[in-house]
């Protein structure tokens, strides 16, 4: 099944996916060749939020219905939840030990199969995950479902009929692209302000319909997928180097600008 | 220690996101210039807050009381006038739901629970506060309604608020004179005025106003209950309530006053060391963190027993009595830590100090609290 290309007017069904993160926001640590997941606390990837608000917004606008979808073993079910507390109507959790490793490739492939079961019109995503920052999923997904993309959006001007009108930042500056229905946009973090869940919505999400599947419920082959389906392999993991101290420089303004230049040109070696 | 689910955590993170992205960058303008935080106002009515601990059927979140106990303490530590805006409609309601009728819980609750008719409580008079056996506002029945007349002072909300929980005599020869008590929904109208607004040492941006009842005609079906004689009985079931309201914001002041006293004392120097290597700051760090640790546990065993449906009247007392206290001492003592920078008006540090003598004077005093456990001591332990 392909999607429905044709809401002229009527509800605007929007797919969000979203990825449960360790918080990068706290020290995370890194030992022999990955990074320690003890004590770590887990979080909604910063983007994917700025994605769930775009498909909200646009569900006030044009009604329809909005699903999120992750991937992830049952602590993903938090940010899912928080999904829903937000105000998307619908969870799908695709919780998978066999899941475990995948690359980007390994989630556009699941992914495909999953958006796949129900029509849709738009397709949203963070630009990158907040723990890899490798960009791809999404990308690699539009390519998969034979779909329009565009990445890095920071704003959704219009969607009219079967089009839609984004600015996304470009290399040279804002880009203004339209898009033919279904498509899918990854969203800069400028492109709005995440609402907070409400008491009232975290509260209500708990009635909210919540579908957990396996591998074999989307009839994807586990060898496919994970660590075994990865076509790139993380050999090592190295924790970022510690920045140095900075250096205090005291005196007469001449003597500590000749002194700084003297450094950033035969230390630092900024200056040709 | 209770652990908290999953839904209370996302409770709790949408709360502190609240507090960093609306409260914080705008509290010092809010409190200095004494503004009605309106916009907050109607960000806390979309948060749900005002339902927060109304039952679901009625509308609201029917949260326990621990949970809503730790969302007071995150309140209270950015700015505390914001709890007293929904803590005393929650006990306004909570009155109504514990002793209501049905006709009256139907009614009002689901506005109350949206924040769509908000108010508070209006007990203290001019001349008795701690001692409200002593209240002259009195309500006289006429057919289908009562009259009502008199005076109340300190209403938290009195201006801003739209109905209020009115304690008042039905009978002024009734011995004990708790039996001639009653507490009415009232809404404000014609013969129902505020008559001013009162300034402060802290606690501004919340109005606290001098409510007057002339001629005020209520309908009998507002008599909460339905029944004339109960209102003290109903009025004081809300203080335990009440009194864990004010020692979670106790225990908010205080650790606000610590987190700030903690931060400054390793970035000030003095005699070429930060002060948090001299033993005089020290002492004092270690006293206030010590003071919170207690503070926060004693807020929790209490509103774990109350969650229960436990006897906990001396425990939410204790924990009132020293959580304010924590209050002061820690709001004191970050003054000292401060410095020049905790008198200024540049920092937080002086509103702590401003708000915190409330805590302790507030909800029945401090000194009444220790009269209350003591007699409870004895009644709970006969020899």
């Amino acid at each position: 099944m392909r999607h429905r290309a044709d809401f002229s007017g009527g509800e605007l069904n929007v797919i969000v996916l979203i990825k449960h993160v360790i918080d990068v926001e706290l020290n995370v640590r890194v030992r022999d060749g990955s990074v320690v997941q003890d004590g770590m606390t887990y979080v909604l990837s910063k983007w994917d939020e700025n994605a769930i608000e775009a498909a909200l917004v646009l569900k006030d606008a044009h009604d329809g219905e909005v699903t999120a979808v992750t991937i992830g073993p049952e602590r993903s079910g938090e940010s899912l939840r928080k999904a829903l507390a937000m105000g998307v109507d619908k969870g799908v959790h695709i919780n998978d030990p066999a899941t475990e490793g995948s690359d980007s490739m390994g989630y556009a492939r699941i992914l495909a199969k999953t958006v796949t079961r129900q029509p849709y019109d738009l397709i949203l995503a963070g630009r990158q995950s907040q723990d890899t920052d490798q960009g791809g999923t999404g990308p690699m997904l539009a390519e998969l479902l034979n779909i329009p993309l565009v990445g890095n959006v920071v704003e959704i001007a219009a969607v009219d009929g079967t089009k839609l009108t984004a600015h996304r930042n470009g290399d040279a500056g804002k880009e203004v692209v339209e898009v033919t229905l279904p498509a899918l946009l990854t969203a800069n973090d400028s492109l709005n302000e995440p609402r907070l869940a409400s008491l009232r919505g975290i509260m209500a999400a708990k009635n909210k319909p919540m579908e957990i599947l396996t591998l074999a419920d989307l009839e994807i082959d586990p060898a496919t997928v994970g660590a075994a389906g990865a076509g790139t392999e993380v050999v090592e993991m190295q924790p970022p180097r510690a920045r140095a101290a900075g250096q205090k420089f005291e005196g007469a303004p001449e003597e500590i600008t000749k002194e700084v230049m003297g450094l950033l040109v035969n230390e630092a070696k900024i200056f040709g | 220690m209770t652990s908290l689910t999953n839904d209370d955590t996302l409770i709790l993170e949408t709360i502190d996101r609240f507090i960093e992205r609306e409260v914080k960058p705008q509290v010092r303008e809010l409190e200095h210039d004494d503004i009605y935080p309106a916009d907050l106002v109607e960000t806390m009515k979309g948060l749900g807050l005002f339902g927060a601990t109304i039952a679901p059927e009625y509308g609201g979140l029917g949260l326990s009381t621990t949970l809503y106990a730790k969302i007071v303490e995150r309140i209270a530590a950015a700015w505390m006038s914001l709890t007293g805006i929904f803590n005393s409609h929650l006990i306004m309601a909570a009155a109504v739901q514990r002793f209501g009728t049905e006709a009256q819980r139907r009614e009002f609750l689901p506005k109350f629970a949206t924040g769509e008719m908000r108010g508070g409580l209006a007990l203290t008079e001019p001349d008795c506060g701690t001692d409200l056996q002593a209240i002259r506002t009195t309500a006289v029945r006429e057919r289908d309604h009562y009259v009502i007349n008199g005076t109340k002072t300190w209403i938290s909300n009195g201006i801003q608020g739209q109905i209020f929980a009115l304690l008042v005599k039905t009978d002024t020869t009734a011995e004990p004179r708790h039996r001639g008590m009653s507490l009415f929904l009232a809404e404000k109208g014609k013969g129902f005025t505020v008559s001013r607004k009162l300034e402060k040492l802290g606690y501004k941006g919340i109005d606290s106003a001098e409510l007057v009842f002339e001629d005020y005609a209520v309908p009998a079906d507002r008599l909460i209950g339905g029944e004339e004689g109960l209102g003290l009985k109903h009025t004081l079931s809300g203080l335990e309530l009440g009194r864990i309201n004010v020692a979670a914001r106790g225990v908010g002041l205080a650790r606000a006053a610590l987190d700030e006293s903690l931060a400054y004392a390793q970035v000030r120097k003095t005699f070429g060391k930060p002060i948090c290597e001299h033993q005089s700051i020290q002492i004092m760090l270690a006293d206030m963190a010590t003071r919170v640790k207690a503070a926060q546990l004693m807020v929790e065993s209490a509103a774990a027993a109350y969650d229960k449906g436990e006897r906990c009247d001396m425990e939410a007392g204790m924990a009132k009595l020293f959580a304010s206290e924590a209050a002061l001492t820690n709001a004191t003592d970050a003054m000292r830590i401060h410095g020049g920078y905790g008198y200024s008006k540049e920092f937080n540090i002086e509103r702590y100090y401003r708000d915190a003598p409330l805590l302790c004077i507030g909800e029945g005093t401090n000194e009444i609290q220790r009269i209350i456990i003591s007699r409870q001591l004895v009644e709970r332990n006969p020899v």
